[in-house]
């Protein structure tokens, strides 16, 4: 891995976190979130995380990566906690489990719509990860966390099975039911397409 | 008995998003790309977890990717820094 001793030294001096990485994170959180107090919360619970997880950091990634990581698990879990108890209005409950996407026969019930990939749009990233949070938050927790520490944190499905304690099966149907949730989450939210593709 | 050894779409899914974890055996890889090339949903199915795969990946942290605007207040400052260092301390 690239990382820069100064990097290095930086991650393994908790004291020097909150200048060297504060504002990145708690803008990020911001403007997720829209309340200044939650953010600041969010950031000392990401701080908190981070110090209790410390030896768990290895090279595996820069300490951005690594502290955003740590922040769009609780962004989500703050979400979550927000959600169950609001109406969701922004976006349309996808209320399909993973079953429901397929006849008995195993074959296409909802199938998947053609995407319209704007190249503009795929980079209003801001908009995008605002919706794959979102997508993320509705998700259970555990199938969250899976695809979170697989595709955010670039863990390998032994880790994870290691640190979710679950057998290697287990993880694969675990990622398979993420993402075939957040794939129609945003082809319901992002690219429009509500109905997914008929006959 | 050909359908015994033919993976259906719900099963195509599966494999394909599998096959994200892990490298599949040689005959369901097989299995696969010949299904993909008959099936445009699966085949779509296999094009957008990739492409969300891709999306989450480049929407990494990068300064530029949100609003510059907003730092930590003075005051939000010296709340995290104490509660780290009690933190760090404690531990």
């Amino acid at each position: 891995m690239n990382r820069s001793k100064a990097e290095e030294a930086y991650i393994l001096n908790p004291e020097t976190w909150v200048d060297r990485y504060g504002d990145y994170l708690y803008r990020f959180a911001l403007s997720r979130v829209k309340d200044p107090g939650v953010a600041e919360d969010l950031v000392q619970e990401t701080f908190l995380a981070a110090l209790r997880g410390l030896q768990n950091f290895k090279q595996r990634s820069s300490g951005h990566t690594w502290l955003t990581a740590i922040l769009k698990h609780k962004i989500v879990d703050f979400l979550r906690k927000k959600h169950r108890e609001q109406v969701i209005e922004d976006i349309e409950t996808v209320s399909e489990s993973t079953d429901g996407f397929f006849k008995n026969s195993g074959s296409w019930r909802i199938r998947p719509a053609k995407w319209d990939i704007n190249p503009a749009k795929i980079f209003e990233q801001q908009e995008f990860m605002d919706v794959l949070l979102k997508c993320l938050a509705q998700l259970p927790e555990r199938l969250a966390r899976a695809f979170m520490l697989r595709e955010m944190e670039g863990l390998s499905t032994e880790e994870i099975c290691k640190s979710m304690q679950i057998s290697a099966t287990n993880s694969w149907v675990m990622l398979y039911r993420a993402r075939t949730y957040l794939r129609r989450c945003l082809e319901i939210n992002w690219f429009d397409k509500p109905t997914g593709e008929v006959e | 008995m050909i359908e015994h050894w033919m993976f259906n779409c719900k099963e195509v899914s599966l494999k394909v998003s599998e096959s994200l974890d892990r490298r599949l055996p040689l005959f369901q890889r097989l299995m696969i790309r010949m299904h993909l090339m008959m099936c445009r949903y699966c085949a779509r199915f296999h094009r957008q977890i990739l492409l969300i795969r891709e999306l989450v990946r480049y929407t990494q942290p990068m300064e530029n990717t949100f609003n510059k605007s907003g730092t930590l207040p003075p005051d939000a400052r010296a709340r995290l820094k104490q509660t780290l260092k009690s933190a760090s301390a404690g531990s």
